[in-house]
């Protein structure tokens, strides 16, 4: 598991399940940012992140005596991000959705080495992030699990509501969507230039 | 290929010769690959420089999404940092000073208002309960559900409802199921009393009758274009029509919603009438409570009680026993008054052969005018109408300042617990004119739907519903418009706080404008038309599924159920 790169919070955490609002404020500094990133990533918009920060927050309240503290605290507070996103997302399915969805059973096409390769060199972190928001939202959420949150294939499965085998499947299918996404906004942007 | 023939091994080998497929790339470089299997592509990857190729991007480019997702783009937004602040802090402050406004207010509102308006009515002769204990919790709303007697169990139960929408809101997305949810919550809690025994509803024809000899145990509700009552209702009666006469008997008390309403016979209970004329030439055992045009008891007329009035035009040409409480613009008064007369208006007369036994008391444009032939007690007080000393007190302002600061509070309160509809609503507010547009239909077509579904008798509970939530839709509109206002001062933003920063600005500014003299009405009818607009925009977009806005229409697969978990997808590439 990523983590905001600070100590386990082993203390602010007792004395939080005793009810101490410092505790609170104390892991809400240390980990708020890290969240709203998280947050940001999977969700369509900044005012969903910025809700769905507190809301995780506010659940922490109510769940902090799950905490297993010999789990790291990081770990546990993204797996709660993760299943709050990704209701949020699935209670927005819309029309569309289910549209995409009917062409889950098409192959993937086998990329060419060497042009994989110069359109991953030739992309930026802000490129990435553009493209992000185009894909879907079982791939967004499925690569930011991966990549932002550092979560398992099988907490990636159990998220998502997939068998364990399936993950790998997703996330390729994700990255597939996302370097469609990465040259058709190359496409768009050279359009504009032109 | 044979596959009997061959071994795992064997079969990995001549899979191997030929080029790795993407999937099994991706999880040696994800690292989730048995040890034989990764060692398997190891070797082969070092003797394939495509295959490297193919690894050494797949490995890129996981670490390009780590990258960019971990990468600090954009700071905590202010509204989450403050959020920090109250979670150190705990928000228990603003409740409290929430909850201790609310019930200033509500002491205010009380003591400014209701106590009054409850003495006024104890002088009138109907002593005891409140007003509203008198108007709905004795009266007919609520007849057959004897057991929600207390404002109380009602309260708690309003808000119990209310909790129950702000739980669930999050939850329930579908088209009006919170709001069904909720209809549906206070109408099944407000029916688990046992329904009133032996009433009678009756509803077909264009006329209802009850004949002479007829004789209705029970309550009756009669809805139809014409009621008529010749018979006996031993019970109360209830009437939703254009006209209805009273000819008979009835031993409760007729509750009445009608164009005219004339009582010939005899009522042993009180009338409570919302018409446009009540007319009494019979005989009223108890109090008549009515808001309507014209009232007029005639010379044969006579009511045992008192006579509680909100009305255009009184006239009293038979008795009352009792008090009179009227607030009315022309008052003419030929008959007897047993106690005594109260009332505020344009004109009051006594007219030759009136007589009333009590005090007069009288605040209005003119001075009483007593004819010579008429019987007063004591001589009339009276209180001139004061048009614009409130201007001048400083009461006036103070109060301004606090029911302010009770909209600014509210305004905070809304927009931290609906933060999205909030901006939606001010979002919708820039468009003027279907805000207008849609705030004159509101402002005037929902009070009357409400009411349509009060009157059809199944319909009360989502009658009242519907008023309550447009009388909080009333509230509301002030605070819409001032985030509007605030954002013309002061910039566009959508930051949660800067907005409640915008919106306090901006109510100060409408209720400043309110103040102005003529102008100021005007003012506060169009934000309130433009308020209520925007806020019902933005519950019919809230409802209306958005459009899907993703550019690649592409969703990840779900693959066959019995594909293992390093299942080549696509064809190899050729060697």
């Amino acid at each position: 598991m990523s983590s905001p790169g600070i100590a386990e919070p082993t203390e602010a955490i007792a004395r939080a399940k005793a009810g101490d609002a410092q505790a609170w404020g104390q892991l809400y500094h240390d980990y708020a940012p890290a969240i709203f990133r998280f947050c940001r990533r999977a969700l369509p918009t900044r005012e969903d992140a910025e809700d769905a920060t507190m809301e995780v927050f506010m659940k922490l309240k109510g769940k902090i005596n799950q905490y297993d503290s010999s789990r790291p605290f990081s770990g546990w507070l993204y797996k709660v991000a993760a299943n709050h996103c990704w209701d949020t997302l699935r209670r927005r399915k819309i029309r569309q959705d289910k549209e995409t969805e009917d062409s889950d059973e098409l192959p993937l096409e086998h990329p060419d080495p060497s042009q994989l390769d110069r359109l991953i060199e030739q992309r930026s972190s802000a490129e990435v992030r553009k493209a992000l928001a185009c894909l879907s939202k079982r791939a967004r959420m499925a690569l930011v699990m991966r990549y932002y949150s550092d979560m398992s294939y099988d907490e990636i499965a159990d998220e998502l509501g997939v068998r364990r085998a399936f993950v790998g499947v997703v996330l390729l299918r994700a990255r597939h969507e996302l370097r469609n996404a990465l040259e058709g906004n190359a496409a768009l942007a050279a359009g504009g230039n032109a | 290929m044979n596959e009997s023939s061959n071994s795992p091994d064997e079969r990995l080998d001549e899979h191997l010769d030929d080029h790795l497929d993407e999937m099994t790339g991706m999880l040696y470089v994800e690292g989730q690959l048995d040890r034989q299997r990764a060692q398997q592509v190891s070797t082969h990857a070092q003797d394939c420089s495509s295959c490297r190729i193919l690894l050494r991007a797949l490995e890129r480019e996981s670490r390009l999404l780590t990258r960019s997702m971990l990468e600090e783009d954009e700071p905590l937004p202010s509204r989450l940092a403050a959020f920090q602040q109250t979670a150190r802090k705990s928000m228990q402050w603003i409740w409290g000073a929430v909850v201790g406004l609310a019930a200033t207010g509500a002491y205010a509102l009380y003591t400014g208002y209701v106590e009054p308006m409850q003495q006024r009515f104890e002088q009138a002769g109907f002593g005891g309960g409140s007003v509203l204990n008198l108007m709905i919790f004795q009266g007919a709303f609520w007849k057959g559900w004897q057991s929600m007697v207390t404002l109380l169990e009602v309260l708690a139960l309003l808000t119990i409802a209310g909790s129950a929408v702000v739980f669930l809101r999050r939850r329930l997305r579908g088209r009006g199921s919170v709001f069904a949810m909720m209809v549906a919550g206070i109408a099944a809690a407000a029916s688990i009393p046992s329904p009133a025994m032996a009433t009678e509803f009756r509803n077909q024809g264009d006329t209802i009758e009850v004949g002479k000899d007829e004789t209705i145990k029970g309550d009756l509700f009669a809805h139809g274009h014409h009621v008529k009552i010749e018979g006996t209702v031993d019970g109360d009666l209830y009437v939703f029509c254009q006209g209805a006469d009273v000819e008979g008997h009835v031993t409760g008390d007729v509750i009445a919603f009608a164009q005219m309403l004339r009582v010939n016979g005899k009522v042993d209970g009180n009338i409570r009438s919302f018409t446009n004329t009540t007319w009494v030439s019979g005989v009223v055992a108890k109090n008549l409570l009515t808001f309507a045009e014209t009232v007029n008891i005639d010379t044969n007329g006579k009511v045992g009680g008192s006579v509680t009035t909100f009305v255009n035009t009184l006239t009293i040409d038979g008795s009352v026993g009792r008090d009179v409480l009227g607030f009315v613009a022309e008052t003419a008064v030929a008959g007897n008054i047993g106690g005594g007369l109260q009332a505020q208006g344009n004109t009051l007369k006594f007219n030759s052969g009136a007589q009333v036994n009590g005090p007069v008391k009288f605040k209005g444009e003119h001075p009483p005018e007593v004819s010579s032939g008429a019987k007063l007690a004591v001589t009339p007080v009276f209180t001139p109408e004061e048009h614009h000393k409130r201007y001048e007190e400083s009461g006036f302002y103070v109060w301004r300042l606090i029911w302010t600061a009770a909209v600014i509070l509210f305004g905070l309160v809304l927009f931290n617990l609906l933060p999205n509809f909030a901006r939606a609503s001010v979002a919708s507010a820039e468009r003027y004119g279907a805000s207008f547009g849609l705030g004159v239909l509101v402002f005037f077509g929902v009070p009357i739907a409400a009411f349509i579904a009060c009157i059809t008798v199944v319909g009360l509970m989502i009658g009242i519903s519907t008023f309550i939530l447009w009388m909080t839709a009333l509230f509301c509109a002030q605070i819409v418009v001032g985030a509007i206002v605030g954002q013309w001062l002061m910039g566009h933003t959508r930051e949660t706080w800067q907005l409640i920063g915008r919106m306090v600005v901006g109510v100060i500014v409408l209720r400043v404008l309110g103040m102005i003299p003529f102008l100021g009405g005007w003012i506060r009818f169009a934000v309130v038309l433009w308020g209520m607009g925007a806020i019902s925009l933005a519950i019919y977009r809230h409802f209306t599924p958005p459009a899907h806005t993703a550019t690649v229409p592409v969703s990840p697969a779900m693959p066959p159920s019995s594909l293992p978990p390093n299942t080549t997808i696509g064809s190899p590439q050729p060697a």
